[in-house]
């Protein structure tokens, strides 16, 4: 469908940065990432900030980057960047700082953003059963 | 009402001291950033402004962004003149102010006054811009003064970097007998604040206009078409009572001595004190319509305003509500009675009904404000006396 649609992307408009807020809406894990893009105008440097609100191009540099991932022509295509699991245990809100791209272009293109974790705790509303009352 | 704080970017270079704009091209611009400032801050009295100068040696910031007028409008007597603007340096130290800002919930946006050449290029404007419009920071620019190669073009390329959604512009102010700020008033510059801050500019654009105003009272109909139609209104009124007090006058001055004038200076003085009250009994007294002389429409406008300005001013002191009063009113019943040769023919119902002399001594003792003792009265009487009969 549409995800892997290859003529679909974001690309960045005044300058070559992007930054990217989402939050979840349940506590998360964050394990691995995959950022897909074309091989000129793709994505190099990607610093991710967890749990920061409100971040805008004049404060990114303001505070240090949970991670930060160089991207490979390999990664581009699609293979997970594997992140620093521990700094990723309890995430509500994920911002991605794309930085600069492959070719030092004025434009980046981004086609897919992967994210690959676990929650940290959820209820199972299957689980839970109505209690009888003529106990 | 949007939270916004805004850096207002001064050009003080050598071409300012040019008089093309009353007085000189840097005070046009500083009753410009008085009346921006005092608008933001009634749009919203959370709103912040500073000011910096982009002149002179370099680029200095006389304010950072604060929501006190009285330290804007100080800095404001303390520009000079000199040196060269950098409209670039001006504003990135702008962008670095509102970045500062102490509340950062607030929207960020420059204001520039460009009134000397920008000897950057096109190219240089268009990375300003689009680095204004990374920051979400929305840009005002007031085109004026010298208009040279290329200047129109380099500023509209700024503003097509930055602007976004429509939320900056570009007002070019040619020279002209209207002033900077007037011409800003009705740009988007003042009317982009929305519904709070339009209250003040129309204000403003009255007030600035009633010197020179296409319009008959002085009041745009289209901005306020009630104020219009009541100032109308008002006018018509008055020049009726004035013609009746005139006739009245003329008649009684004859027969009473003293009762009349401060009788029918008294009645002036209701007309111009309570209208409310007196607006009911004079449209009924005037059965016929009066033929309306320009002049003395114009006259009697000018005075019901004199007057109207004077009693909103004025404190307390009675007498000198009623020495104010009784000046105008003689010179009203001066006009009205020149006229009132012009117009002989409508006087006599007002006469009938104004004859009768115990309806109007009781107005006069309701009156407040008219002491028939006070010199000026009596001289006023004194003088009137001695005019013969004028109606026919």
């Amino acid at each position: 469908g549409y995800r892997e649609d290859e003529g679909l992307y974001l690309e960045s408009d005044a300058d070559e940065q992007l930054l990217i807020y989402l939050p979840f809406t349940q506590v998360v894990k964050l394990h691995s990432i995959v950022v897909k893009g074309p091989e000129e105008e793709g994505p190099k440097t990607v610093k991710l900030f967890s749990n920061r609100e409100h971040m805008g191009f004049s404060n990114v540099n303001d505070f240090p980057p949970s991670d930060t991932a160089v991207l490979t022509p390999d990664n581009l295509k699609g293979k997970p960047v594997v992140l620093k699991f521990v700094k990723f245990q309890n995430v509500r809100s994920l911002t991605i700082f794309i930085e600069d791209n492959q070719s030092d272009s004025e434009v980046t293109k981004v086609n897919k953003i992967a994210l690959f974790g676990t929650t940290v705790e959820t209820t199972d509303m299957k689980g839970l059963k109505k209690i009888e009352d003529n106990h | 009402m949007v939270l916004e704080a805004t850096m207002i970017c001064i050009d003080n270079s050598e071409w300012m001291r040019n008089g093309d704009y009353s007085p000189s091209r840097l005070r046009a611009q500083a009753d410009a950033v008085s009346l921006i400032c005092g608008a933001k801050t009634q749009s919203n009295p959370e709103n912040t402004v500073g000011i910096l100068t982009m002149g002179g040696k370099g680029v200095r910031v006389l304010t950072t962004p604060t929501t006190d007028l009285g330290k804007i409008l100080a800095c404001m007597h303390e520009l000079d003149i000199g040196g060269e603007m950098n409209i670039a340096a001006g504003i990135q130290v702008a962008q670095l102010a509102l970045k500062h800002r102490q509340n950062k919930n607030q929207r960020q946006r420059i204001i520039v006054f460009a009134g000397s050449p920008v000897k950057y290029d096109r190219k240089v404007m268009e990375m300003i811009g689009k680095k204004l419009k990374k920051n979400s920071v929305a840009i005002d620019i007031v085109n004026f003064g010298e208009d040279d190669d290329g200047k129109p073009e380099k500023l509209e390329a700024l503003l097509a970097a930055v602007n976004n959604n429509d939320s900056s512009h570009l007002v070019h102010v040619p020279t002209g007998p209207n002033a900077l700020s007037d011409v800003l008033i009705s740009s988007p510059v003042f009317t982009a604040d929305g519904e709070g801050g339009s209250g003040f500019a129309a204000a403003a654009a009255a007030a600035a206009a009633g010197g020179v105003s296409d319009f008959d009272f002085g009041v745009d109909p289209n901005i306020d078409p009630e104020l219009a139609l009541a100032l109308r209104v008002s006018m018509e009124e008055e020049r009726a009572r004035q013609e009746a007090a005139a006739k009245r006058a003329a008649d009684e001055a004859s027969r009473q001595g003293k009762e009349e004038e401060p009788l029918s200076n008294s009645q002036d003085a209701t007309m111009t004190d309570n209208t409310n009250n007196t607006a009911a009994e004079t449209t009924e007294k005037t059965a016929d319509p009066m033929d309306e002389e320009k002049s003395l429409l114009e006259r009697a406008f000018a005075m019901s305003m004199g007057t109207s300005v004077s009693d909103t001013s004025m404190a307390d002191a009675d007498t000198s509500k009623a020495t104010d009063e009784d000046k105008e009113l003689a010179l009203a019943l001066q006009m009205s009675m020149q006229d009132d040769t012009k117009d002989p023919s409508n006087q006599s119902d007002m006469s009938k009904v104004l004859g009768d002399q115990s309806f109007v001594s009781s107005i006069l003792t309701s009156l407040p404000g008219v002491d028939p003792n006070d010199p000026s009265v009596k001289d006023l009487i004194a003088s009137l006396q001695g005019q013969p009969e004028v109606c026919p």
